[in-house]
């Protein structure tokens, strides 16, 4: 139970002291850090399919539609709640890992690490995509259904 | 009307959207909205992450064009809602162009937290993120102040304008740096762990973001420029990180 909770609360400082950095102010700072706590918990959740890329990729999913929910409710850019919430997914420990093993001149190593650091953000991208084009798509179509009834 | 004085108003809400680190499509729609709303038939606009062009045409067919570089970006999530809110405001009330400008001008120069909080939160995202992949109380102790310096060192740097590859490089570098004479002299015990904590200060996660939500709007050359820059943060990080412990295992052989 631990091992879920304190990585999630670590998410949460962690995020709610980007929300400092990014300028961020009130009760906003909660809010969007949630979305890090939430994401990262889904990943947890899913630690049974033993794939950190589609892991990440379904955490990321949740969070962008997390996102889109809060910005309708503070009337606030989507950025907002998604930058923050995205920011325990993204690969730094990749990054460094692949820089380690670039160093110790471990060429099969470095590019596996290189690779499943690429596919991991390659996942990241591909949630906060899939999630904003189907939310303008829902827009665009109850748009127009409004205009033909009107 | 005063178109110049228009498109003026209209480019002061983009440039300080763009400046701030709002996406492409926002700064684009933002500008049409604003600029359909004082009457305008169809406005262009374009713009991607350091420039923005816009032309209107006035009631007798005059075109009037305008481009605005942007040299200097910051990422302040807390200014862009603010100046959102301010171009929503604009579009419903028509305020006279005087007003908004100086309501653009306000909102841009909204206070931000003080350099030593901002300092402190560095150190406590790093703190957080090493505990979070897995060090112990001593490698995050380490880690706050390897966040909190890299923000000392990121700011004097920012002071000169230095370049993006450049800053991050050092910032990833000063990062390195103490937390492997930490370990050295056994001050932190997983220096991996008390690198990467500090490290997510650095890295491009709004890059990463903002290049997404630009490319499925279909901004792609905006959203291919941000990838890039994504990418090259990633690598300078890598570099400086690298140089640093490639340097000093030669120097203490390890």
């Amino acid at each position: 139970m631990l091992d879920y909770i304190l990585p999630c609360l670590y998410s949460l400082i962690a995020c709610a002291a980007f929300c400092i950095v990014y300028n961020l102010r009130g009760k906003v700072i909660f809010f969007s850090s949630f979305g890090g706590a939430l994401g990262w918990l889904v990943y947890l959740l899913f630690h049974f399919l033993q794939n950190d890329v589609t892991q990440s990729f379904l955490a990321v999913v949740v969070i962008s539609v997390y996102a889109e929910i809060m910005s309708r409710i503070f009337k606030m850019p989507v950025t907002v709640f998604l930058v923050v919430g995205i920011l325990p997914l993204v690969p730094g420990s990749g990054i460094y890992y692949t820089m380690e093993y670039s160093i110790n001149g471990d060429g099969a190593a470095f590019l596996n690490a290189g690779l499943h650091t690429l596919s991991i953000a390659g996942a990241i991208a591909l949630g906060i995509a899939l999630v904003s084009s189907s939310v303008r798509l829902i827009y665009k179509i109850s748009a127009r259904r409004k205009c033909v009834r009107g | 009307m005063n178109y110049d004085e228009l498109v003026n108003t209209a480019l002061d809400a983009g440039f300080y959207l763009l400046q701030y680190g709002a996406e492409t499509y926002r700064v684009e729609e933002s500008m049409q909205r604003i600029l359909v709303a004082y009457g305008v038939e169809n406005p262009h606009v374009f713009a991607i992450t350091s420039c923005i062009i816009v032309t209107i045409k006035d009631g007798e067919g005059t075109p009037y064009t305008q481009l605005r570089r942007i040299l200097h970006r910051a990422t302040d999530l807390g200014k862009v809602a603010k100046l959102n809110d301010l171009c929503r405001w604009v579009c419903s009330q028509k305020p006279d162009f005087v007003l908004a400008k100086s309501e653009f001008k306000k909102a841009a120069a909204a206070p931000e937290y003080g350099f030593w909080f901002q300092a402190a939160a560095y150190g406590v995202i790093g703190t957080f993120f090493t505990l979070f992949f897995g060090g112990n109380a001593r490698d995050a102790v380490i880690a706050f102040f390897c966040g909190s310096l890299s923000k000392i060192v990121l700011d004097s740097l920012a002071k000169f304008y230095s370049n993006l590859l450049f800053n991050n490089i050092i910032g990833a570098a000063v990062i390195a740096l103490i937390a492997f004479l930490s370990a050295r002299l056994g001050l932190c015990d997983n220096m991996d762990k008390t690198i990467i904590g500090p490290l997510m200060n650095l890295v491009p996660g709004v890059a990463l973001t903002n290049s997404m939500r630009d490319i499925i709007s279909g901004d792609l050359i905006a959203g291919i420029t941000k990838l890039t820059e994504a990418l090259l943060i990633a690598v300078a990080i890598a570099i400086g990180t690298g140089i640093v412990i490639s340097g000093l295992r030669m120097v203490f052989g390890m």
